[in-house]
């Protein structure tokens, strides 16, 4: 049996992972724990979760490992604790706000001999391993360009911290850009060397975040790729947002859509299309692979690393959109990829 | 009102068919050199066929330029010492500097200069302006305009040489860079990158740009030369302040490919959008330019436009080119 906690439920994809936990064998959900006691209360009783007083009380039942969902500035202190506690985290993305806080996550997991996964499902994604295929068998010869949206309807509609900067660190282009910034360095095998960014809140955020972000992305090997991470879905969309690519190459272009696999409903009353999706669950494998990592006492096929490389682009596309010019990274005074 | 259209290439062709819808009349072709498709392009319109503008200006209203972009400026100022009114296909030139003597000498002499950014007219690009203009998705935030074609190959190519058509930035995305400004207001910032600029051994034309507008709102142009044969691909969206627009969204599929063939054989001239519809876009295009001339109607496109659309091209170019960000300072002649 794999025992597994959820620290915290501030971010809404933890109701998602709790049924895939339950999806996979011999695998125990202890419990949770909120330091936001009435939401804690509420999705305990709603997921039939126990409720823990504390982080701390639910680590001192020694869980094999740990899924961190809070607010994005307090994945840090949730995540040294379970590090400390000796538990395998997976860690919602963002990792942090910023990269001090990064490292640090990174350097007590790895003190600790305990696995530090990000939670980005994208490299679980059917679509997007299928393109990884494509790519790998050459079929597409030299990417010279990818053209990338991970756009969505403003998530305070699920919860009200991700509009304000204190507890986000910042809006779409903190809440967006890691996805794709991830995904890319996935399947382009490359590494990101300098990022234009510009952003404006003309959508109102309903707090203190931008709203809108597009980046533009420089690879070590010479390939670009723009990233389009606004929240420029009305609440009316048929659907929550999607995340999209189209890979430019020698011999041609391919595109994929994450989100795609699709039934359209039109209701006979309400004005309102809705998109059902049909295609595979990509969470469901992102935590089969957390799971496997913990069983199997090796390393997750997504680390802490990798959500420093995607965080270390969303700092540098805050800087490029204050200074209005392409900013290089990893900035002075940061380790270089290994 | 009487016109002679120089050029007798495909654009030349399209517009003396638009011709025909006002109550203009196309009475020569201006062409380098005679040659069988001018002399049938000719006939077909019952016009002359001349080599030369001086031939025919004494004859003419309006000279209406479809030459290579590289020729506008020399044909323009020919016409304009004329007195004759100017249509001229876009970009209006391939320099901000030769677009600002062109629009100089048309005010010297108070002569009209119209050119064709003939996206304004298409009825999917217009109503989705108008949607904006009314206000009915609030105010633009951010903006998607796609224009993915495959490479020109047409005979004699000027197309895919810079020097002569400015290359695919300025040819093919000035569409958008017209029509985001045209939406979203003047643009004060690009940032691009391209693969010619950041691949130039490649045989692969693709540029990203990032427009930052005076009012905030922010537009990402795609320009392609990538595609097979004989794609064409246009797509935008508009997400304001209360609400989005989208024109050719998602398509429910998870994965699209558009591989090359081995051998592509077929010869495709100048790929040009085809949506069935009543009036062709280049024909309300010139209707509209009729009017203005006619009748003293405004123009729904000036040259001060489309000199600013030549701006931001040009400045995108730069910005690949430099890895910088270009600032865009208002010019005398722009708007």
């Amino acid at each position: 049996m794999t025992r597994i906690g959820i620290l915290s439920f501030a971010h809404h994809h933890a109701e998602a992972y709790v049924g895939n936990l339950r999806a996979i064998q011999d695998v125990e959900i202890i419990g949770t724990a909120d330091d936001d006691r009435a939401r804690g209360q509420e999705v305990a009783a709603r997921s039939g979760l126990q409720l823990f007083t504390s982080a701390e009380d639910l680590l001192r039942r020694r869980p094999d490992g740990v899924i961190v969902c809070a607010e994005n500035v307090r994945h840090r202190a949730l995540v040294e604790m379970a590090a400390r506690a000796g538990v395998h985290v997976l860690c919602e993305k963002p990792l942090a706000t910023a990269l001090a806080d990064g490292n640090a996550m990174i350097d007590a997991c790895a003190r600790a001999a305990v696995n530090l996964m990000i939670a980005f499902p994208m490299r679980f994604s059917a679509p997007l391993l299928e393109i990884k295929r494509v790519l790998d068998d050459g079929r597409l010869g030299r990417i010279f360009c990818c053209n990338a949206t991970n756009q969505g309807q403003n998530p305070r509609r699920h919860r009200a911290w991700f509009v304000q900067r204190s507890l986000a660190g910042g809006g779409a282009v903190t809440d967006h850009t890691v996805h794709l910034v991830d995904a890319l360095r996935w399947l382009l095998g490359s590494t990101i060397e300098e990022v234009y960014a510009q952003t404006n809140e003309i959508m109102p955020s309903g707090g203190d975040v931008e709203t809108a972000g597009l980046l533009s992305l420089r690879f070590r090997d010479g390939s670009f790729a723009a990233i389009d991470c606004s929240w420029s879905r009305p609440d009316s969309y048929p659907t929550w947002g999607g995340l999209a690519i189209e890979l430019i190459g020698e011999r041609g272009v391919i595109a994929a859509d994450a989100f795609r696999q699709t039934l359209s409903r039109y209701p006979e009353q309400s004005p309102r299309v809705q998109w059902h999706y049909w295609g595979s669950d990509a969470n469901q494998a992102m935590i089969e692979e957390f799971i496997a990592s913990i069983r199997e006492r090796r390393p997750p096929r997504v680390t802490g690393e990798d959500g420093y490389r995607a965080l270390e682009v969303v700092v540098a596309a805050y800087e490029s959109a204050r200074v209005g010019q392409p900013v290089r990274i990893p900035a002075k005074g940061q380790p270089t990829d290994g | 009102m009487r016109v002679a259209i120089v050029g007798s290439g495909s654009m030349g062709s399209v517009h003396a068919d638009a011709w025909r819808h006002t109550p203009a009349t196309v009475v020569a072709f201006v062409t380098a050199s005679e040659n069988e498709p001018a002399r049938t392009l000719a006939a077909r319109h019952g016009a002359r066929l001349v080599t030369r503008l001086e031939t025919v200006l004494d004859e003419v209203d309006v000279v209406d330029i479809c030459t290579p972009t590289d020729l506008h400026v020399d044909f323009t100022m020919q016409a304009a010492a004329a007195g004759r009114h100017v249509i001229c296909e876009k970009p209006l030139a391939l320099t901000v500097e030769d677009g600002a003597r062109m629009i100089r000498i048309a005010r010297e002499r108070g002569i009209q200069l119209f050119v064709a950014h003939v996206v304004r007219f298409f009825p999917e690009y217009r109503m989705a302006r108008d949607m904006v203009m009314r206000r009915e998705i609030g105010r633009p935030a951010v903006l998607r305009l796609s224009r993915c074609v495959f490479h020109p190959r047409k005979s004699d190519n000027w197309f895919i040489d810079p020097a002569r058509s400015g290359g695919m930035m300025l040819d093919l995305m000035v569409h958008d860079f017209d029509y985001a400004r045209w939406v979203a207001g003047d643009v004060v910032r690009v940032f691009a990158r391209s693969i010619r600029a950041s691949s130039p051994e490649a045989q692969v034309d693709h540029a990203l740009a990032i427009l930052t507008h005076r009012s905030g709102a922010i537009s990402l142009v795609e320009g392609s030369w990538a595609f097979p044969s004989p794609s064409f691909r246009t797509r935008f969206e508009i997400a304001g302040s209360d609400g989005l627009i989208t024109f050719d969204g998602p398509s429910a599929t998870a994965i699209e490919t558009h591989l090359h063939r081995e051998n592509e054989t077929e010869r495709h001239e100048v790929p040009l959008p085809r949506s069935p519809s009543h009036e062709s876009p280049y024909a309300t295009q010139l209707r509209a330019f009729y009017d203005a001339l006619h009748g003293g109607v405004e123009p729904p496109v000036r040259a001060e436009d489309a000199l600013a659309a030549v701006q931001i091209a040009t400045a995108a170019i730069e910005s690949a080119r430099r890895r910088m960000a270009i600032e865009i300072a208002p010019s005398a002649e722009t708007p």
